[in-house]
């Protein structure tokens, strides 16, 4: 009796498994894990990316969302093939750890402060992010933080931290722990100031009422590819890592990054970084 | 309450215009979660079978942890899944993380503890010694079991409809063992998700009308199968 609904259950797996891995692919060839950022997925970019290289490829690509830091920390595990990160010094560190390698960048966007239209803290009128930043925590104005170690958390903390000022544990800030997408989101309801990426705010522009305040084009937000060193993770998908790269890096991924959002937003979303010499909306 | 009523608009057109997306989401989660609650059913019918009669030692505490199970928290169970499937994880070696194998997994191991805990209700609601009678009156143990889930069929099918319901609803352990891989695993629930996250709550609210409407008409047609059952 007890052995009955075992088998039955082992012939139900089996029956089940040939559907599944028809349209997932579980060997280990052709599978590519890539680690990108949740404003790349946001933005839509990343389905859109995922679709061609499938198309002009036999691989078969997993893509899995998080903040850069949290990407970065899983790639050190070994998990991932290769990543779209925008997190500098968390990448350059990762790198100098033996963790990745080859880091080629891929595309860019700006940092911006969106706030309130009335900007209490008058934010339009500064020259610079550490101005900007400035005025909010003097005026204690409420700033909404991601707070989730990604590329726009870092960056962040980086210019608080060159103002010499620490902003957690102050009514006025605020922690998010919510992707670049949501966290508009809060802000808006909370008539907050908060950082973002230019790419993101595109698209939430008429969702929000919340406007660009400050963008800053001096330190752009810069995306790169990174592969996962195969000496120090023998599990990964080497081949497939560089013909990712290869690709995301060559006219047309380069094309296909420079002219995505220019039919829905009329704007590109993002900055190729090397261009595209077939529109004249590259980088 | 725009919002609601624009996404109303567009869920409709999207239903009727045959949107290939919607199709192949819907059909995601209901080959996923499908397979998640009949491999649970198994699984969970033999857990309560066995505890209703052959009352081992330690049936209670056995029935407690059941029923804690029910409660259990679908992130746990999927980051315990993910790192069983990780590639430098026991199972690593299968690749099945980021596949629809994967949220199988972790949604039979969520669905199986509410089927299990409730039909062992239902089977110890039923007269103790019919078993015994059955078995008397020269059925098979198998035959027995049959008839035994039959008696019980009302109970059992709406256990059943809990398993199905906390499968196709669930979306934290989906995201995290299946990737939200769109044309794979981007099931209804991770949809959702995924328009919330780019903004676009117009399509997130009709991807949840789309949703509860799936649940309605299976839980109609189970329900109906139910009373058409009771009435005989």
């Amino acid at each position: 009796m007890t052995k009955r609904p075992l088998k039955l259950g082992a012939a139900l797996l089996l029956a089940l498994s040939a559907p599944m891995s028809a349209s997932c692919g579980g060997d280990g060839e052709t599978e590519l894990i890539l680690g990108a950022t949740t404003s790349i997925q946001d933005a839509g970019l990343l389905d859109e990316i995922v679709r061609v290289f499938e198309e002009v490829t036999d691989y078969d690509v997993k893509p899995v969302v998080g903040g850069s830091g949290q990407t970065l920390e899983t790639a050190r595990r070994g998990e991932f093939d290769v990543v779209m990160t925008h997190s500098p010094a968390d990448e350059d560190s990762f790198i100098a750890d033996g963790e990745g390698l080859d880091k080629r960048t891929v595309m860019r966007n700006f940092f911006l402060i969106a706030g309130p239209d009335n900007d209490p803290a008058g934010i339009a009128a500064v020259a610079g992010m550490d101005a900007a930043f400035e005025r909010i925590a003097t005026g204690e104005h409420e700033f909404i933080s991601r707070g989730d170690n990604s590329g726009t958390h870092r960056r962040e903390q980086s210019i608080w931290e060159d103002l010499g000022i620490e902003p957690d544990g102050n009514s006025w800030y605020q922690v998010s722990s919510t992707g670049q997408g949501q966290n508009i989101l809060v802000a808006t309801d909370r008539d907050a100031y908060t950082l973002a990426d230019s790419s993101t705010f595109t698209v939430f522009r008429d969702r929000v009422n919340l406007v660009a305040l400050f963008t800053d084009t001096v330190k752009p937000n810069v995306y790169s590819v990174i592969r996962i060193s195969p000496e120090e993770h023998p599990n990964v998908n080497a081949a497939g890592a560089i013909a990712f790269a290869e690709f995301i890096t060559s006219v047309a991924g380069q094309c296909l990054i420079a002219e995505f959002g220019l039919e829905e937003y009329g704007e590109s979303l993002f900055e190729a970084a090397r261009g595209c010499p077939t529109s004249d909306v590259g980088g | 309450m725009d919002l609601i009523w624009d996404g109303l608009t567009e869920a409709i057109g999207l239903i009727f215009s045959g949107d290939a997306y919607v199709y192949e989401v819907t059909y995601t989660s209901l080959l996923v979660s499908g397979s998640a609650t009949l491999i649970a059913l198994v699984a969970g019918l033999s857990i309560a079978y066995f505890l209703a009669f052959r009352a081992p030692p330690g049936r209670t505490l056995a029935f407690i942890a059941l029923a804690a199970g029910m409660a259990l928290p679908p992130v746990a169970v999927g980051l315990l899944v993910s790192i069983m499937l990780w590639r430098t994880g026991p199972l690593g070696q299968l690749h099945l993380l980021y596949s629809r194998t994967a949220i199988v997994i972790a949604q039979a191991v969520i669905a199986t503890p509410i089927i299990a805990a409730l039909s062992t209700v239902a089977l110890q609601a039923l007269n103790p010694n019919l078993r015994l009678q059955v078995l008397a009156l020269g059925a098979s143990r198998w035959q027995a079991a049959l008839l035994l889930f039959r008696e019980a069929r009302l109970s059992l099918l709406a256990a059943v409809m809990a398993g199905f319901g906390a499968a196709i609803s669930e979306v934290g352990a989906t995201i995290m063992v299946g990737g939200n891989i769109k044309g794979s695993t981007r099931t209804l629930t991770s949809a959702i998700v995924l328009e919330v996250q780019q903004g676009d709550f117009e399509t997130a609210i009709a991807f949840s009308l789309i949703l509860l409407a799936v649940i309605l008409v299976i839980v109609a047609g189970f329900t109906a199968l139910q009373q058409r059952r009771s009435g005989q």
